[in-house]
Order: C-alpha cells, then structure tokens, then sequence
C-alpha cells in the first residue's frame, strides 16, 4: 500500500526516508499534501505492505496514513499530537 | 491531479490577494502597502503605546482580519487545533529579531512583491538577501535542525489570540483616549482604507491563506528542497496582479501607483546592503520558525499558540526598533539598526546551530 508520513521536523522525514531504503522501501519526499494537513512541512510517501516497514514509529513522526481511492486511512497517530 | 488542484488554488488566491492589496491602496494605505504584516504589527504596537513614533500608529484591522479569517475558515473546516509547545521562548526571540530585519528593509517579504510590483527596485536587493537567508536556514534543515514536536493544549489556548483580536478591533472602533492614532497627515500611520474595508480584505485573505498555505518562505524553501514550485506560485501570482493593477491605475488615474526606479520610493530607502542584510536576517528566522510574518498570523487562528508567540515576538521587535532607533526610514538605515541586523544574524546563527548540532540522535 501507499502511504504518507508527516513529521515534526524536516530532519524526522530525512531520517525516516533514509531509513526506508535502508529496508529497501521505496520512500519519497515531498510537501505535506493540502487534504492530508492544514500544516506545511515536509513528509514522507513509501509504499509498504506493513503500516510501520522500519519496525517502530519514529519518536518525530506525527501521523502515518494510508493513501485510498477516498482520501486517507489513519493508521497511526503519536499521542497528544 | 491532487497537486494540480492546490496550484490553481494557490495561483487563483494570489491573484485575488495582489488584486485587494492594490485596492487598499487606492482606497488609503500607504503606497506599495497594501498589505505589509511588519508595518501593521508596529503600528498596531505603536497604538497600544509600546513605541512612541507619532507617525506609525495605527490599530491596523487587515491584521485583526487576517487572523480572524483564518479562525473562522479553520473552525468551519474542523482544522482548528490549539496546539503548541515546540520551543516558545525561541520562537519568541526569532520572531522579535525578524521583526528587527523587517524594519531595516521596512517590510515583510508580502510587502517585498508588492514593493517589486510598484517598481520599488530597492526590493531586488531585499529579495536577493531574502533568497540567501532562506538557503542558510535550509543548510541547517537538511542537517537536523529542530524546535521540537507540539502538543495539545486546552482549546482556551489557542482562542486567546483571535479573541485579543476582537478586543482590539473594538478599541479601533471606540478610539478611546489611550489609544494613539497618528494625526491626519502625520505620516504613514494617518494612510489607511476605511476600517470596514480593510477588516473584510483581512477577512478574505486570511481565508485565502489559511486554505491555500500560503507562505513566502515556505515556497522558497519547497523549491530548494523538492523543486516544487506550487507555494512560490502563490506569491508569483501575487505581484502579477499587483503589477497589473498598479500600471492600470497609473494609466487610468491621476495617482502613480507603479515608479520603476530606486530613489523616491515610498516608505523605502535606496541602502542597497542593508535591504539586503535585513531581509537576510527575515529569510534565514523565518525558516527557522517554519514560516513567513502572514504565514505565523494564520497559523495563530487556526490555534498555533507558538505562532502567537511568535507574532508577540514580533510586536516586541517592533516596539523596541522604534524606541531605540533601529528601525530605518525613508533617509535610510540608522547605526543603531545596523548593529541590530548584525546582533540578530548572529543570535538567529546560534539558534540555529544549537538546534542542530547541540542535541544527539533522539533527544
């Protein structure tokens, strides 16, 4: 599936990108889609077959969806976010 | 097709926003002023007695619009979030030494195009320095800098500001004595569109960029980063239909609303260093802070209360360039405000490196 993860930082998405294709999964950035989020920053586009591919969210990671024929499924959130 | 959506959106927004700035104009702001965040924050300062230049006061309502355009679009939307956390006393003093480079250039990067498309050509040196200070702040993004993650907050948090907002927005219209108002002729502060009008062009271009994202830096920094042009062509967008309004109404009207040429601009000097330097000093804090002077006001009604920290940072840079002589004038840059432009690279340098260096993985 296609995903997109957002992140607090510009460096959070580098390092999570950096270490997709550590895992060998293809991993994009790119600017924060507009019907994703009302905040601009940088995120992450990968295509996994599990939600979470380098095995714990990343502490800088802000949300994780997955891309749908509608929009967007959540599939994870960081607390208090 | 999603991404060729948001840039209509953004090229249509900016289109209608170079179109109210230029009608503002016509209708009583300053020249090439339209919209300006830094001016209109100081001469908000300034009427609320933080600053004492007589000729720079004013309650402007095109901020308490923008603001409350972008609440009121955010709450119907369900995108008003009150959030904040990441960094406040940081953002604060950013937000405070922007305003301090602001002033040098005397203006904020949305008045930097409509400068440009008055044919103020002082801006291209504002813009080169704006351009380099955006590619400094990048260097440190791309190598870790962070203010850290936000957190939810009591939704009381981010009202506050919108509702300071409407408190000002009365005081404008009560005018009661303790409010300082520039006199009729006095200087920039006496220029300005009727009160209604201006609160509804804020209304309108806080929607605008509260839904379409609009940001100055953030176009630059998108397109340095991933070559995407989309957010830069809001502001594109933006000085061609000021430019076009600009040669219309001089062509049509007895008024000169387009002077091609550096001597004799309004409410600019022609000290091409020191624009340059000062805008500098705009690009590489606002970067930092994640967004341009208008960007941090709408963040601040969608309920980013680091945003309103930052555009109370703001305000204390501007009532302290104009109490201590920093800010420029028309005569051009004082010695006080050089060293203040100075005194900020470096303290906006050492933010940025402490943020980035100073801090091991994970922390």
């Amino acid at each position: 599936m296609v995903c997109i993860a957002t992140f607090y930082s510009h460096f959070g998405a580098m390092r999570f990108k950096k270490d997709c294709e550590g895992w060998g999964i293809p991993a994009k950035l790119m600017p924060v889609p507009r019907d994703l989020s009302s905040s601009c920053g940088t995120c992450v586009r990968y295509e996994s077959d599990t939600a979470c591919p380098t095995g714990n969210w990343p502490e800088e990671m802000e949300q994780a969806v997955a891309v749908t024929g509608e929009g967007y499924q959540a599939l994870w959130r960081a607390e208090h976010s | 097709m999603e991404l060729k959506r948001e840039k209509t959106g953004i090229i249509l927004a900016g289109l209608v926003i170079g179109v109210i700035a230029a009608v503002l104009v016509v209708l009583g702001n300053p020249l090439n002023m339209g919209f300006c965040i830094a001016c209109f924050l100081r001469d908000t300062a300034g009427a609320l007695g933080l600053h004492s230049a007589a000729n720079v006061q004013y309650i402007r309502p095109e901020i308490i619009g923008l603001v409350l355009g972008s609440f009121l679009l955010a709450t119907v939307r369900k995108e008003f979030g009150s959030k904040g956390g990441s960094a406040p006393v940081t953002r604060f003093v950013l937000g405070f030494f922007v305003m301090i480079g602001c002033l040098m250039f005397l203006g904020c990067p949305f008045r930097m195009i409509l400068r440009l498309a008055g044919g103020d050509l002082n801006a291209v040196f504002g813009l080169v320095g704006f351009v380099c200070g955006i590619l400094v702040g990048v260097f440190f993004l791309t190598r870790g800098y962070s203010l850290k993650r936000t957190y939810q907050l009591p939704a009381l948090e981010g009202r506050i500001l919108p509702v300071v907002q409407v408190v000002l927005l009365v005081l404008l219209i009560a005018a009661p004595a303790f409010i300082h108002f520039t006199e009729a002729g006095g200087g920039p502060g006496a220029q300005h569109a009727a009160i209604a009008v201006s609160l509804v062009a804020g209304l309108v271009v806080g929607a605008l960029a509260q839904r379409t994202r609009l940001c100055m830096v953030g176009g630059i920094r998108d397109v340095v980063l991933f070559r995407e042009w989309k957010l830069l062509a809001g502001f594109v967008a933006i000085f061609a239909s000021a430019l076009v309004c600009n040669l219309i109404l001089t062509g049509a009207t007895p008024n000169v609303y387009f002077k091609l040429g550096m001597a004799g601009q309004a409410v600019a000097h022609t000290d091409g260093l020191w624009n340059a330097l000062g805008m500098l000093l705009v690009g590489f804090g606002c970067v930092l802070l994640g967004g341009c002077p208008l960007r941090q006001l709408v963040l601040a009604g969608e309920g980013n209360t680091d945003s309103a920290i930052t555009v109370i940072g703001l305000v204390a840079g501007a009532a302290f360039a104009h109490n201590f002589g920093l800010a420029s004038s028309g005569e051009g840059p004082t010695a006080n405000g050089k060293i203040a432009v100075l005194i900020g690279i470096a303290v906006v340098a050492i933010i940025a490196c402490c943020n980035t260096f100073g801090k091991k993985r994970g922390e």
